[in-house]
C-alpha cells in the first residue's frame, strides 16, 4: 500500500514507539490521526505536527472507542490503516517471595494490563473494520505485539496480552483477507523508550542487552520503519514481524 | 443456461463443497450449514474476480440466495 494520502490511525501515538510511527507516517504524507488518553501530550503533538488530527480517547474503554471512532467516521469516512499501538508495559511475576512472605500478582493490574494491551485492540479493530467492510475499503490493521508473547519471566499479564494480540492477528487475517483487509503484527524486542526505562531497572536492562546478539536496545525509529514496511508490502499478511536484534533465534 | 447461471452454480458448488445439482434457484444461506459469512465472502470475491465487477456492501448483504445472487449480478452488468 502506498502511504501518501492514506488515512492512518495510530493509538498511543503521543510518545515512544507510537510517536516515532507518527513522525515517519507524516514524512510519508499520510493523513494521520492519533487516539491517546494523554491530553497534554496530544496538545504538545498538535503543536509539533500540525497536520496530525488528535483525538482524546482511552482505547481500553469500549464506550469511549465507540464514540470516538463514530466521530472519526463522520468526519473522515473509513480509515485505510489502523495501528494498534497503545498499551502499558507492566512487569510482575506470578508470585514474589519476600522476607515477609509470598506476594501474589495483583489481579487489578492483571485486568488493567489485559484491558490496555488486548481488549483495546479488539475494541478499536471491531469499530474500524466494520466501517472498512461496509464501504469495501481495502485496508491494513497493524497490531503492535512484543517478543514477550513468547513468554517472558516476570511479565505474566503483559506476555499473555501480547500472545492474545498474536492470536487475533492470525484469526483476523483469515477472516478479513477475503475482503481485502490485511492484518499483521510487529513485535519489538527491548526498545529504548520511556516506558521501557520506567518498567525495567537499569541493572536488568544491562543484563538484557547482554542477551541481544546485537548488544544494544532497538531504537523507536527502527520499529517504526518495520511498521511502515509491513503496511507497504501487500503480500505480508497474518504474520508477526519480530524486530528484536536477534534476541529470539 | 446462461453464463451467469453456470458460473454461479459452479462457484457455489466449489466454495460450499456441495453437488452442482443441489444449487437450485431458491437455495439460500439458511439452507446450507457451510454457507457462513466467511464462505459468503469467499464466494463474493470469486464472483467479483470472475465477472470483473465490484459489489457494494448492500449487494453482499442482499445476495443471500442463488436467485438474489443472479439478480444482483445481472444488475451490476455481469455478462450473460
Amino acid at each position: 500500500m502506498e502511504l501518501r494520502g492514506k488515512k492512518v490511525i495510530v493509538t498511543g501515538g503521543v510518545r515512544g514507539l507510537g510517536r516515532a510511527m507518527v513522525d515517519q507516517l507524516v514524512r510519508n504524507e499520510a493523513a494521520v490521526t492519533v487516539f491517546d488518553l494523554n491530553l497534554a501530550g496530544l496538545e504538545e503533538l498538535r503543536k509539533q505536527q500540525s497536520s496530525v488530527h488528535c483525538v482524546e480517547c482511552d482505547v481500553s474503554d469500549h464506550e469511549q472507542v465507540q464514540a470516538a471512532t463514530s466521530r472519526y467516521h463522520e468526519e473522515f469516512g473509513a480509515a485505510d490503516v489502523l495501528i494498534n499501538n497503545a498499551g502499558i508495559l507492566y512487569s510482575k511475576s506470578l508470585i514474589k517471595i519476600t522476607p515477609e512472605g509470598v506476594v501474589r500478582h495483583d489481579p487489578t493490574m492483571w485486568n488493567k494490563v489485559l484491558a490496555a494491551d488486548l481488549s483495546s485492540v479488539f475494541y478499536m479493530s471491531s469499530c474500524i473494520v466494520e466501517k472498512m467492510v461496509t464501504t469495501r475499503t481495502k485496508g491494513v490493521i497493524v497490531n503492535i505485539s512484543s517478543v514477550s508473547a513468547n513468554g517472558n519471566a516476570g511479565q505474566s499479564a503483559y506476555s499473555a496480552a501480547k500472545a492474545g494480540v498474536n492470536a487475533l492477528t492470525a484469526v483476523w487475517a483469515k477472516e478479513l483477507s477475503p475482503m481485502g483487509i490485511r492484518v499483521v503484527a510487529v513485535a519489538p524486542g527491548f526498545t529504548e523508550t520511556g516506558s521501557t526505562k520506567e518498567a525495567v531497572s537499569e541493572t536488568i536492562l544491562r543484563e538484557i542487552v547482554k542477551k541481544v546478539p546485537l548488544r544494544r536496545l532497538g531504537q523507536p525509529e527502527e520499529i517504526a520503519e518495520g511498521v511502515l514496511s509491513v503496511i507497504k508490502n501487500d503480500f505480508f499478511n497474518g504474520k508477526v514481524l519480530e524486530l528484536d536484534g536477534g534476541l529470539i533465534v | 443456461m446462461g453464463q451467469v447461471d453456470e458460473t454461479v452454480g459452479s462457484l457455489l458448488a466449489e466454495v460450499l463443497q456441495i453437488p452442482a445439482s443441489g444449487v437450485t434457484e431458491d437455495l439460500a444461506m439458511k439452507d446450507v450449514e457451510a454457507w457462513d459469512s466467511l464462505k459468503h465472502m469467499e464466494l463474493i470475491v470469486s464472483l467479483e474476480q470472475r465477472f470483473g465487477i465490484e459489489l457494494t456492501f448492500d449487494d453482499i448483504v442482499a445476495m443471500r440466495s442463488v436467485g438474489e445472487i443472479k439478480r444482483v449480478l445481472r444488475e451490476r452488468g455481469a455478462v450473460n
